[in-house]
């Protein structure tokens, strides 16, 4: 059965190659403007990526502007108050970010400010509150976890009013996502496992939720091919391009899903486990997963099904029970190996999180709003009851 | 032309049904938990209701342009009255423009199960008030 409704929209230009991170002056040209600002924090900086890319447009005879180079880990207001400040100063026509989620987010929202000026909380929060393009916005991701680079949302703290706050609109795609493998081989293997997962977890959530459509679930299925069949070797051997450049594809694929259908309640459960006790997010979800995915079980038990087998579980003559409860089973197997690699913690209790916070972070999931597109209605004694499987 | 002829009539029914919800502690307990202050801002005709829910009990205040609101909503008087019958999908609405909505949305998504019981409560409501020629869908 189709949903009543969907749209799909993706205006962001994708391209994809080993070294064109400082080699993109030929999709730049479309853009038609010579001046760009870049956003990216001081470990990309420190790790000389951004040096790589500011020498490639200089030398293609493009005018870096400026950079800006704090943002920090959880992106927030005042940082992109500043970073737009610094952009416009700088006579940019457009912003190239450099980093991971954090930093895409706060090129997205400065975008907004360079280009429409005011307030960004008071005027800009929320869903489609722009109403025409704003200033190209190049983005290179050194992790391949987020997505963001075609998503149509960011996410940045509001310290005065102490919230998360989400701004989601078409005009906040990136005009063009770099995607060069060669950017993200400094990630070390724990990083390289959990962003990877937390792909996963994009994608697994996107076929699974309420919104989902054919579109997103050929994203979602894409994704979890690739990560299955790269994301131990990325993780074993960061130097091998091509399983690097498999998880960047999947990472990107998983995006475009997400961006359109969402994500559930392993996101709510991680986002509380991330703001309560600091679990990085690509953790949180690698545990949370396969305890998310039974928590649905009875919902969505035939797509889970038909992701066994591209998990690449054999599932010939099981009843779709049994198979679906082989996806659980490929991504508990798939958790175990990178533990065993040491990439990757399997329980709550491992990451710092209490037991008497249990509780609360269950009543956090429940009000988090993942839990609107969650195919099973988010109930805190049920998500507890995972919770504890999962400590 | 939009189905309501004019803002005086559209804010009468649409007022009168938020004061309704504001009477029914089942519905009205779950939107005070929430303590958001909600504006909507509707067009063809124009109304601006805003409903608080930072107090002991549900304030309806019709033309309450002052008040800083947590969450904004704009949207047409046709597709309010669509939605009061469970008609809309509010992320379809949304991502198609016809409700814009400024502040917190998860927030807003979140108070969606508690305003279900509400869409039954509008048909009947226009019915029972003299309004029957607006219960079209």
């Amino acid at each position: 059965m189709l949903p009543e409704f969907f749209e799909f929209y993706n205006s962001t230009r994708v391209v994809y190659g080993s070294g064109i991170a400082s080699d993109f002056k030929a999709e730049l040209d479309f853009l038609g403007i010579g001046k760009y600002f870049i956003v990216s924090d001081r470990i990309i900086s420190d790790l000389g990526l951004t040096k790589k890319v500011v020498d490639g447009l200089t030398s293609a005879g493009i005018e870096v502007t400026g950079e800006f180079l704090d943002v920090p880990q959880d992106s927030e207001v005042n940082t992109v108050n500043a970073c737009a400040d610094q952009a416009k100063t700088s006579g940019a026509e457009g912003l190239v970010a450099i980093g991971g989620g954090s930093v895409i987010d706060t090129a997205k929202a400065a975008n907004i400010l360079i280009s429409e000026g005011g307030d960004l909380v008071e005027d800009y929060s929320g869903a489609h509150t722009l109403t025409r393009p704003l200033k190209p916005l190049v983005v290179i991701p050194t992790t391949a976890g987020t997505g963001s680079e075609v998503t149509q949302v960011a996410v940045v703290y509001d310290k005065d009013n102490k919230v998360k706050m989400p701004f989601t609109d078409k005009f906040l795609l990136p005009s063009l996502a770099v995607l060069d493998p060669e950017m993200t081989l400094s990630l070390p293997p724990k990083l390289t496992a959990s962003t990877a997962m937390d792909a996963l977890t994009h994608a697994v959530e996107a076929y699974v939720d309420l919104q989902w459509s054919p579109f997103s679930d050929t994203f979602a299925i894409g994704t979890v091919e690739l990560i299955f069949k790269n994301i131990v070797q990325a993780t074993k051997n960061g130097e091998d391009l091509e399983a690097r450049g498999s998880l960047l594809i999947a990472s990107n694929m998983a995006g475009i899903a997400f961006s359109h259908s969402m994500v559930g309640c392993v996101h709510g459960m991680a986002h509380a486990v991330g703001g309560i006790f600091r679990v990085p997010h690509g953790v949180a979800n690698a545990i949370l997963l396969p305890y998310g995915m039974e928590y649905n079980f009875e919902e969505v038990k035939d797509k889970l099904a038909k992701l066994a087998p591209i998990m690449g579980e054999e599932v010939s003559g099981l009843s779709a029970d049994d198979a679906a409860r082989k996806a659980i089973e490929a991504v508990r197997k798939l958790n175990g190996t990178l533990n065993e690699m040491g990439a990757l913690p399997l329980r709550l209790r491992e990451v710092g999180v209490s037991e008497d916070g249990l509780p609360e972070i269950a009543e956090a999931t429940v009000m988090d709003g993942t839990s609107f597109y969650n195919p099973r209605e988010v109930v805190a004694e049920e998500i507890l009851a995972h919770l504890k499987n999962a400590y | 032309m939009g189905l309501f002829e004019s803002s005086e009539k559209f804010e009468e029914v649409l007022g009168g049904f938020f004061r309704l919800v504001a009477d029914t502690p089942s519905v009205a307990d779950k939107l005070l938990a929430s303590k958001l202050i909600i504006r909507f801002t509707y067009k063809d005709p124009d109304v601006v209701l805003l409903i608080d829910c930072s107090g002991d009990k549900l304030d309806i205040r019709p033309g309450d342009t002052e008040t800083k609101a947590d969450v904004e909503m704009s949207m047409s008087a046709d597709i309010a009255h669509k939605f009061w019958f469970g008609k809309v999908n509010l992320m379809a609405a949304l991502t198609r423009r016809q409700m814009v909505a400024k502040g917190p949305i998860p927030k807003i998504l979140k108070l969606l199960p508690a305003i279900k019981p509400t869409y039954a409560m509008y048909p009947k409501y226009l019915d029972e008030n003299g309004y029957g020629q607006y219960n079209i869908y």
